[in-house]
């Protein structure tokens, strides 16, 4: 990631958003926020004049075991610079609104990190599975999965002619 | 008492106009369609889990197989983040290496979307001319690396092995051919009154309507916005080479067929450039052969052929990723289709799927 929002305006950001957290010492902070301000801050973003964050460039989610983070890469063409949104999620019932009205385009990452990962997004217009069969249980991408044992065939005993099942 | 009701197609998955495995579901109103749904995941490997699995070097030739059209663009994304991440300097000469075999790969999957596009709309002959030409660059990546697809060529540091003596030559030549088969294609599709009146004014998108579907690439392009990441983001060695950004005007299939059309001229450019400036020296960075990048994470982005291809991979210390995120272009262009067939007939459905140019590969993940 090249030119990272810089710190007066990751200022001016928590003083929008007391509740934004970032760490300051860091070069590239991501900018943490609670679920509930998720699409305010995201509207405040892409439509506040000094920001004019307008692209969603990519949404994706990671399982840290004992939480979730949801990761959110706006990028700002014109001036070129990025900032790194994040929401820490429960690990037990992970639910974070949906972006979609702040940001179309983030459909079917939703539709994704939904199946893969198992995040429910409340107010998601169309919220199915995308990838995987929709009668699957679990989700790959949680590092806790394990992949069901493949169905026992059972093997065949050939005798004089006759096939009988070995037991 | 007569009824009319709505009625259910299922498009693919075995269609051979979906590109491989893509099922969309349409619904219709006699002939023309009120919604298409895109319903994926057949060939869905969970290539994102498996590099997980393996060691960053190691994960190279999965990517390979994200989208198989142009294999070494998505090497390219993918080596590109693995050396943000542990900050490894690539030698020069390997950038402009890189840059040519990219180059050269985008022509090549120009290519294919020309002549499918062309067997899609029943000119199967297309599809002959455009794949005899797609070959050569094909012998050129066989010269270089040993494979004509999945090559596996760009790695983390570099590239696998300098070029072959010879390849200069023969690249040269392949480009004198370009302005060559290109007007043949204009020639053989462009004056084709069934394929013009096919593809101009259908499928129409607004500039607004791509940029809320987050498209990118071509299709973006089509519709007159410049958004090119080797222009906006100037990565590797692409700001020293001259070369325009093709744009439509009207976002219709014509201008999508038309931006990727001039692109192929663009990339032959940049790649004549780089052959010229193609310095000596070493291809391949030093670095230690159990590449442990510090902690942290990285988004990095490249033009993939079908437009931003992303790679989001967050380490823990170790030799292997703790997880590797991929913005599939193709994947992300797909929410256009509704929007790309609505109001229009069946028929129309076969053209907006090519225009966008999926590779379910990717698509799928």
């Amino acid at each position: 990631m090249k030119d990272y929002i810089g710190a007066p305006l990751l200022a001016a950001l928590q003083q929008a958003f007391p509740s934004a957290e970032y760490d300051s010492e860091a070069a590239q902070p991501a900018v943490f926020v609670p679920a509930a301000e998720l699409t305010a801050l995201l509207t405040f973003l892409r439509d506040d004049g000094r920001f004019g964050f307008a692209r969603l460039e990519n949404l994706t989610a990671v399982d840290y075991k004992t939480y979730f983070e949801m990761v959110y890469h706006l990028f700002a063409w014109g001036a070129n610079t990025w900032i790194t949104v994040k929401v820490k999620l429960d690990h037990e019932a992970p639910s974070v609104p949906s972006v979609t009205g702040v940001f179309p385009g983030a459909a079917f990452e939703e539709r994704e990190v939904y199946d893969l990962m198992g995040i429910e997004f409340s107010g998601h217009p169309d919220l199915r599975r995308i990838l995987l069969a929709e009668d699957f249980t679990g989700h790959p991408l949680r590092k806790d999965y394990r992949q069901a044992a493949p169905p026992k065939v059972p093997r065949l005993r050939r005798e004089g002619g006759r096939v009988y099942a070995a037991d | 008492m007569p009824q009319t009701e709505t009625y259910i197609l299922n498009m693919g998955p075995q269609h051979p106009s979906t590109h491989g495995v893509l099922r969309v579901n349409l619904e219709l109103d006699g002939e023309r369609i009120l919604r298409a749904t895109p319903m994926m995941g057949y060939l869905h490997r969970g290539i994102e889990k498996l590099l997980e699995a393996r060691t960053y070097v190691q994960g190279v030739p999965y990517t390979d197989r994200l989208d198989y059209v142009s294999s070494m663009n998505n090497n390219f994304g993918y080596c590109r983040a693995v050396e943000e991440l542990a900050g490894i300097e690539v030698p020069e000469r390997a950038e402009y290496i890189r840059v040519i075999m990219a180059e050269l790969n985008r022509i090549a999957s120009h290519q294919v979307f020309i002549g499918s596009l062309a067997n899609d709309l029943g000119a199967s002959t297309g599809m002959l001319y455009t794949f005899r030409d797609r070959e050569e660059i094909l012998d050129l990546f066989d010269l270089v690396c040993g494979a004509r697809m999945t090559f596996h060529y760009i790695r983390v540091g570099g590239v696998a092995r300098d070029l072959p003596p010879e390849f200069a030559e023969k690249c040269r030549k392949f480009l004198d051919r370009v302005p060559e088969f290109t007007a043949e294609y204009a020639n053989l599709l462009m004056g084709n009154e069934i394929f013009q009146r096919r593809l101009k004014g259908v499928s129409r998108l607004t500039p607004e309507q791509a940029l809320a579907h987050n498209m990118t690439g071509p299709n973006i392009r089509a519709t007159g916005i410049p958004f090119d990441i080797r222009k906006v983001d100037g990565y590797s060695v692409y700001p020293r080479f001259g070369f325009e950004v093709p744009v439509g005007e009207n976002g219709d299939n014509w201008d999508r067929f038309q931006v990727r059309f001039r692109e192929i001229t663009e990339s032959a450019r940049i790649v004549r450039q780089a052959l010229d400036g193609l310095p000596e020296g070493p291809v391949m960075a030093k670095f230690p052969k159990m590449l442990k990048p510090p902690q942290g994470e990285v988004f990095s982005r490249t033009e993939g052929t079908r437009g931003e291809l992303g790679f989001y991979i967050v380490s823990d210390g170790t030799a292997k990723p703790y997880r590797v995120h991929i913005r599939r272009p193709s994947f992300i262009n797909m929410q256009a289709l509704d929007d790309m067939c609505r109001g229009y007939l069946i028929g129309d459905s076969v053209v907006a799927f090519s225009a966008i140019d999926p590779l379910m590969g990717e698509v799928d993940c």
